[in-house]
């Protein structure tokens, strides 16, 4: 697949996905639908042109769990009866990621600041134990950038140059109880990266080719960071840039409304060269 | 203990290519010889306990058996979420280890004290818990640590009235040891169930002759969960003094005495010395903070004899 083909293609498996995510949302009655809509062309992007076999990818924003079992669900793997039971009693798929449930999802997140460490583990098990080539992806929210123990793991990969591990930061801007610059300041975000040793770039989280040219940047003896500059609840004008989004279901009225709007971001694409 | 643990270790790391050693910047004169011999399996994480254990849990996904040693608070009370949630709920063989439980660090101060690591600890899900009663057991709780699939921790302590008592018989699945057997079966006595390193107190208090002609059994614990299908001779020791008298460096609440007492056969007397928070604000060796909270072979004695008068 060429480079503009893979990214038409991109743009349009992430309409399905966001049409799958809003499907079970609406179903569950379930909020955490901005989270959601804000990290899902980064799960689609990792997925569909990231991991290779042996790669692990690491949710460390653990409540950008639905948009990664539809992601997953997408690329067949979950399958959809397992995808049906999501939010139900008994099912594996929980609002957070549930341990020992998916081998997909190797670890239970949804406390903050815990998926990097993780990872960092992995990172440095592969890289200096293992010997193999095998790769770490971890997904981090901006909010999750107030914890210390996330800044702990980012120095210990510094440090040990894991440069198997890269670090894709869903900044949307918005955070638990508000905006993340009048919560707890984080910028110069990319800054803060780069002086704990990581190569890190800034770049539009829903621009394809942006992430495609930052992601595909081979590695240079130390850790990555891609700050992927997003919109909580994209694709969905009437969530886009709102906090309550955070914790909101979607009335029947605002479900139709957020489908009419895929569908015609369907069409724009449809029309696509 | 830490002697013996080191020595234990290393055994573990020479036959064991999957086992690692984590320190969160402690182990000077210790653990050097381990650092340089195991290249990249020893991982020096830094004051960073978090990290560290998230990273060890992470290293255990990847099919280590990672070993996290500090000094017991930092092991423990910092990174107990990572410990819960990275390590507990997945079930991961990460081995926390804890230097200086108890009182060992005596004046080093309040915050190197681990006064409710088995408390914490011991709520958790697929948690084991060891807690060695002397030097000559670390290295059976470390080897039955190595076998484990699952998560653990391990408390080494120092006990000021360390004894060199050898014990009446040992219960090597459960490193439960019993020191003293009544004389008379018929005859009032009471059951000295000594938790971890807190035992020696009690055979500081038998070598002494302070117990001597007491009718007592007195048993060491030294693991948790409990297995009294198989310490069935504590069991029965309990059933038939009806009184129990545990001695714990911890404190009372959610420690190991109040976990006994939940778990044994109902009995007359249930009594339990155990740590206090400091009662007259001041600080100290460990003989110091022992004797402020009345963790003493005397008052052990006292305490034997309150139960059988």
């Amino acid at each position: 697949m060429n480079e503009s083909s893979l990214l038409r293609s991109l743009r349009g498996e992430a309409l399905a996905v966001r049409r799958q995510f809003l499907r079970m949302h609406f179903e569950a009655r379930a909020g955490h639908l901005g989270t959601g809509l804000s990290d899902i062309d980064i799960l689609v992007y990792l997925y569909k042109a990231w991991l290779r076999a042996g790669d692990q990818f690491i949710l460390s924003k653990g409540h950008g769990a639905s948009s990664l079992y539809a992601t997953l669900h997408h690329f067949g793997l979950l399958s959809d009866e397992a995808i049906a039971t999501y939010y139900k009693d008994g099912t594996l798929l929980p609002a957070h990621p549930a341990p020992c449930a998916l081998e997909a999802i190797p670890a239970a997140t949804g406390s903050l600041g815990h998926g990097l460490p993780i990872a960092a583990g992995l990172a440095y098990a592969y890289k200096y134990l293992h010997q193999s080539k095998q790769r770490v992806a971890c997904l981090v929210s901006d909010g999750e950038c107030n914890s210390g123990s996330l800044w702990e793991a980012a120095l210990f990969a510094g440090h040990h140059r894991l440069d198997n591990l890269t670090v894709i930061i869903d900044a949307n801007g918005l955070q638990g109880f508000g905006r993340t610059k009048d919560v707890l300041d984080l910028e110069p975000l990319a800054d803060k990266w780069r002086a704990f040793r990581f190569r890190c770039e800034e770049v539009d989280g829903h621009d394809f080719s942006a992430l495609h040219e930052a992601l595909q940047r081979a590695p240079d003896a130390y850790p990555s960071c891609v700050l992927a500059r997003t919109v909580k609840g994209k694709g969905v004008r009437l969530m886009e840039n709102k906090l309550e989004w955070h914790y909101l279901p979607m009335s029947d009225e605002q479900y139709e409304a957020a489908l009419e709007d895929l569908a015609e971001a369907d069409r724009r694409w449809q029309q696509e060269p | 203990m830490r002697v013996d643990f080191v020595k234990a270790i290393e055994a573990v790391l020479a036959g064991d290519a999957k086992a690692m050693f984590v320190t969160g910047d402690l182990g000077y004169s210790a653990l050097e010889g381990i650092a340089s011999k195991y290249g990249r399996r020893f991982l020096n994480a830094g004051v960073a306990e978090q990290n560290m254990v998230g990273v060890a849990a992470g290293l255990a996904l990847a099919g280590m058996r990672p070993w996290v040693y500090s000094i017991a608070p930092f092991a423990t009370y910092r990174c107990l979420e990572q410990i819960r949630n990275d390590v507990c709920l997945h079930r991961l063989p990460v081995r926390i280890v804890g230097n200086g439980g108890g009182y060992t660090y005596g004046i080093m101060g309040a915050t190197h004290h681990a006064l409710e690591d088995l408390a914490v600890l011991r709520a958790l899900p697929n948690m084991r818990l060891f807690f060695p009663c002397s030097n000559d057991h670390v290295a059976a709780a470390v080897r039955q640590i190595a076998e484990l699939n699952g998560p653990s921790y391990l408390r080494l302590a120092i006990s000021p009235y360390t004894t060199p008592l050898a014990p009446l018989s040992e219960q090597p699945q459960t490193l439960t040891r019993q020191y003293a057997a009544r004389r008379d079966p018929r005859a009032p006595s009471v059951t000295i169930i000594g938790v971890g390193h807190g035992v020696q107190l009690a055979l500081r208090a038998l070598a002494s002759g302070g117990l001597e002609h007491k009718n007592v059994d007195v048993f060491g614990v030294a693991r948790f969960p409990w297995d009294f299908a198989v310490d069935a001779t504590l069991v029965r020791s309990v059933i038939e003094s009806g009184n129990v008298v545990t001695v714990e460096e911890h404190y009372a609440d959610g420690g190991m005495g109040e976990s006994l007492r939940a778990a044994l056969p109902a009995t007359r007397s249930f009594r339990s010395l155990a740590a206090a928070y400091f009662p007259e604000q001041r600080y100290g060796s460990p003989t110091f903070h022992l004797e402020q909270c009345g963790l003493t072979p005397d008052a052990l004695v006292r305490a034997v004899l309150e139960v059988l008068h």
